[in-house]
This record gives structure tokens, C-alpha cells and sequence, in this order.
């Protein structure tokens, strides 16, 4: 039987309850943001690519779970960086379900990587490194694009998560763990094209 | 005499001429192949496919509706999967079977005076934007598309036409009547000259596949199954893809079985399956390994020297299957 002291049990019912209050507020910030007020078309433009932007990156790290060619130091990050896309996905997704359509699920879009992606760990790295710096640039790109401040704070929460991912992998595959003061922002079409390159 | 030998001769003549000409009009009519009704996508790509076949061209819903009246077609080739599979259900056609897919397009002017450079674009107050009534298979696509980009109001704002094909979407456009228009890619392939072609996102893009169905009551069941096949051949499929339809999946693959299910590395196994020939990749636990195609149902890997115990998957452009864990022997 596995002990536990209380130290630790406290630590974890901490980090559980803070995941879930976090989640739990972005959550609702979108959702009442979307549903207070009608929202202008451009924001609902750019909440959609913002599905399709999470949903590649869930369908990347679920599949790059699956491939099992990473130390397990390597794999929990990846584990945990696709519980925070999914929990993303629920967050922007709010936006849409908010405003009262339907979010693109999971097999509406089919995405396709790069040969040999998924056959080694540096691969599965050297991509991730790519689509979280994508990701960033999405959500910096999507605060100055949308209207609707309600949204912003929410936005720029997954956009430091974003960034965070993006500071582990660099660290990892031997880089820079950050350097720019003011990362790029894409625009909707940059998003858009970026997100189209690993569409079938 | 001469003149009634003449006379004669001439009406013997006639009449061998009309003898002549009557087998020729039956062996014409048996030669002049089929009546096939088909959307108006599809009005370049069939009669290159076979130009002695009798087309309509026009709306996939109103070729229905006519086939459903008793018009005389003995196909329907459909631009959507729903409508056959629609009369299907009615009796009113055989099974249908997948043909050809497509991409949507938005299209304009070719000297794009509205400096039209994105899909987002078209959200711009003021645009003249053309497309297919939602009745017609391209105009609903349209709306899935602009639907799943969040931007199906802002566009339907600008919307100065809505047509019954997208034959007419393509016409206006290239005329310059409008400013830009949905339309299919294949319609964009086989006017390049008078159009400019802006991308619509994969990631928007709706399913497009087109089916067909031969009409029951049709009196060439034989002839219009030939013609079935002829689409489905590969000299059939590759005059669609030239001419900007995409080519058909094929489907997902399975796995039966793994032999030997253990190996050490250099090792040649067998996959038994399904749907194997159009195979693109065959891994062991993420690491690929060199394979060969036998047949629809069988393949062969060599196990890679960097492979690693897990399951093999394979991979075909429709999707991958994957087998139990084959262990690698040391």
C-alpha cells in the first residue's frame, strides 16, 4: 500500500482545487461573455479558428501520447500540456455554445503532420516546439483581434499557458528557454494558414 | 428504260440508303450510349470521359425531382451523397456508389478589382458576393463553410445574388457582375483564364463527395453499369482529378491478424486484412518500417532495426488500423 502524508495530500487537493477553479472560471468568463451580449461576427471568426487551432493540438499530443517514444520525464509534460489544450478547447468552445451554435468537435476537422512526426522523440518535440509557438502567436494575435473585452482576460490566461508550453519544449530540445520580450502576433489569416498546413 | 433503270436504280438505292440508315440509326442509338443527369459541376469532366453518352446538366435537387416525374435518365450523378442515397430510399434508384470529392473555392475577377485577398475579406461592407441558393448542393456547402468559419452573417450581408448552380456563380464572376463568388475548385480549374482563385481553409472545408445511382426503371441497366465502371476505373479517376476533383478515399484499413506476432529486428511479417493496397505507412510503435503491398488483403514489413515492442498500425490516407502488441525479440 502507498502512504501519503498529509503535506502531500494537502498539496494535491491544492493543485486540484486551483485546476479546477481555473478551469472552471475561464470557463464561465467565455461562456456568460458570449451569451451577455451578442457577439460581433469577427469574434465568433476568430472563437472558431480558435477550436480548430485546440483541437490540433489535442489531436498532436493525444497522438503523440500513443506513440510512447519519449523518456517519461518528457511524456508527462506532454501528458499535462494536453490536459491544458482540452481544457482550452471547453474554454473557447464556451465561446460559440455561449453565443448559441455549435463548436467543431473532434473529427470535424482531419489533420495530417509532417512524415516521421510521430517516430522519435526529437520529432514529437520539434514539432510541439513549432505548434506551441504557433498556438502563442494565435491567441496574442486573437486578444488585439477580438472586440469584446469580457473575452480578453481569458485569453490572455491561455496565451501564458501557451507560452509556457513553448518555453518547456524549447528548454528541452537544447534552445533558448525564452527570448523575445514581445513574441509576434499572427493575424486571423497567418492563424488560419498556419492551422491549414496540418489539415488534411 | 434508262431513265426507269435510272429511276429505278435510284429508288433502289433510297431505299438501301434508308435500310442502311435505319440500322445505322439503331446501331447509333446502341453506340450513342446513355442518358445520364448529372449536376452541373460536372459539365466538363463527362462528356471528356465519354462524349457519346446524352448529358443534362443542371441543379442535383431539380435532376432529382425529374427522375422522380419519370424523365427517361438511366443515371443520376449526383453532387452531394445525400440525394441519391435520398431516392435510394424511395426505390426510385439502385444503390448508389461514391464517384468523385471536391473542395469549395471562392473565385473572382481575374484583375480582383476589389483587392480580394482572403476569405476574412469578404466580410468587407460593400462587397458584391455571389453564390448558390442553399437548395443547390454548393450553396449549402457555402453555408457550412462560412458557418464553421463564424463568419456566415457578415458574408451573407454582402450576398447580391443567390443562383440555382454554380455554373451561373462562375459566369458572374468572370464577368466581372459581381465581385466574388463560391463556387467548387473544379469550376476554377476549367476557366483559370477569366477567374482568380482565393483558397478556402481545409480546415473549414466541408466533406464533398459526390455519388451516383443507376435509375431503376431504366431500360440500360447493363450499358449504365458499364458506365459505373467507367467512372470507377482509374483512367476514370484520373480525368476527374485533372480536372480539379479530388480523388476518391479509399477505405479505412483493418487488421485481421499479425504473424508472427514476435520478431527480432530484420524480421519479415505478414499483415492479413482488409482495404491494405492503398497502405501509406506501417509502423511498430510509432517506428516506421519498410513495407511491401502484396495484395487488397495481405503486406509485408521488415521489422526496423530501431523498432520497439507495441502495436503495428497502418496507415492509408482514410485512416489507420492497428494490430495487438507485437513484442520485439532481442
Amino acid at each position: 500500500m502507498t502512504s501519503i502524508t498529509r503535506a502531500q495530500l494537502l498539496s494535491r487537493s491544492a493543485r486540484g482545487g486551483a485546476a479546477l477553479l481555473v478551469a472552471g472560471s475561464a470557463l464561465s468568463q467565455f461562456v456568460e461573455a458570449a451569451a451577455a451580449d451578442p457577439l460581433p461576427g469577427s469574434d465568433l471568426a476568430y472563437a472558431r479558428l480558435l477550436v480548430g487551432a485546440e483541437l490540433l493540438a489535442s489531436d498532436f499530443y493525444s497522438q503523440a501520447i500513443a506513440a510512447a517514444n519519449t523518456k517519461p520525464t518528457v511524456m508527462k509534460y506532454l501528458k499535462r500540456a494536453y490536459a491544458n489544450e482540452q481544457e482550452h478547447y471547453q474554454s473557447v468552445a464556451g465561446i460559440i455554445s455561449g453565443a448559441g451554435q455549435t463548436p467543431a468537435v473532434s473529427g470535424d476537422i482531419d489533420f495530417s503532420y509532417p512524415k516521421g512526426t510521430f517516430g522519435s522523440e526529437k520529432s514529437i518535440l520539434e514539432f510541439a516546439q513549432t505548434l506551441e509557438g504557433t498556438m502563442l502567436g494565435t491567441y496574442v494575435g486573437a486578444i488585439g483581434g477580438m472586440q469584446t473585452n469580457a473575452l480578453k482576460t481569458g485569453l490572455a490566461q491561455i496565451a501564458a499557458c501557451e507560452a509556457q508550453h513553448s518555453a518547456y519544449f524549447n528548454t528541452v530540445l537544447g534552445g533558448r528557454t525564452f527570448s523575445l520580450a514581445f513574441p509576434p502576433a499572427l493575424t486571423i489569416d497567418q492563424a488560419s494558414n498556419a492551422l491549414d498546413a496540418y489539415t488534411a | 428504260m434508262t431513265i426507269r433503270s435510272s429511276t429505278l436504280f435510284t429508288v433502289i438505292a433510297l431505299c438501301a440508303f434508308a435500310v442502311a440508315g435505319s440500322a445505322a440509326a439503331k446501331s447509333s442509338r446502341a453506340l450513342a450510349g446513355i442518358t445520364v443527369f448529372a449536376g452541373s459541376s460536372m459539365t466538363t469532366v463527362l462528356p471528356e470521359l465519354d462524349s457519346s453518352n446524352t448529358y443534362s446538366f443542371g441543379s442535383t435537387g431539380t435532376l432529382a425531382a425529374q427522375i422522380t416525374n419519370g424523365a427517361p435518365a438511366d443515371v443520376l450523378m449526383a453532387a452531394n451523397t445525400t440525394t441519391a442515397a435520398s431516392l435510394y430510399a424511395s426505390g426510385i434508384v439502385e444503390k448508389p456508389v461514391n464517384y468523385t470529392r471536391n473542395t469549395l473555392a471562392v473565385v473572382v475577377p481575374k484583375a480582383n478589382p476589389a483587392g480580394i485577398k482572403s476569405i476574412y475579406d469578404l466580410t468587407k461592407p460593400g462587397l458584391k458576393i455571389d453564390e448558390a441558393a442553399s437548395s443547390v448542393p454548393v450553396g449549402s456547402y457555402t453555408v457550412q463553410v462560412l458557418n464553421q468559419m463564424g463568419l456566415n452573417a457578415a458574408v451573407q450581408a454582402n450576398v447580391v445574388s443567390q443562383e440555382t448552380s454554380d455554373a451561373n456563380v462562375v459566369s458572374k464572376v468572370a464577368l466581372g457582375q459581381v465581385d466574388a463568388g463560391f463556387v467548387y475548385l473544379s469550376d476554377y480549374v476549367i476557366d483559370p483564364a477569366h477567374l482568380t482563385l482565393i483558397k478556402v481553409p481545409a480546415w473549414a472545408q466541408p466533406k464533398i463527395t459526390y455519388s451516383m445511382a443507376i435509375v431503376t426503371k431504366s431500360p440500360n441497366q447493363k450499358a449504365a453499369q458499364a458506365w459505373i465502371a467507367k467512372v470507377l476505373s482509374p483512367a476514370g479517376q484520373a480525368i476527374f482529378v485533372k480536372d480539379g476533383f479530388l480523388p476518391l478515399r479509399s477505405p479505412v484499413p483493418t487488421i485481421a491478424k499479425v504473424t508472427p506476432l514476435k520478431g527480432k529486428a530484420g524480421a519479415k511479417v505478414t499483415v492479413a486484412g482488409t482495404n491494405l493496397s492503398g497502405t501509406t505507412s506501417v509502423t511498430i510503435k510509432g517506428v516506421p518500417a519498410k513495407f511491401t503491398v502484396v495484395s487488397k488483403t495481405k503486406l509485408t514489413f521488415v521489422v526496423p532495426a530501431k523498432a520497439k515492442t507495441g502495436t503495428v498500425a497502418v496507415t492509408n490516407p482514410s485512416g489507420t488500423a492497428t494490430s495487438a502488441v507485437f513484442r520485439l525479440l532481442r
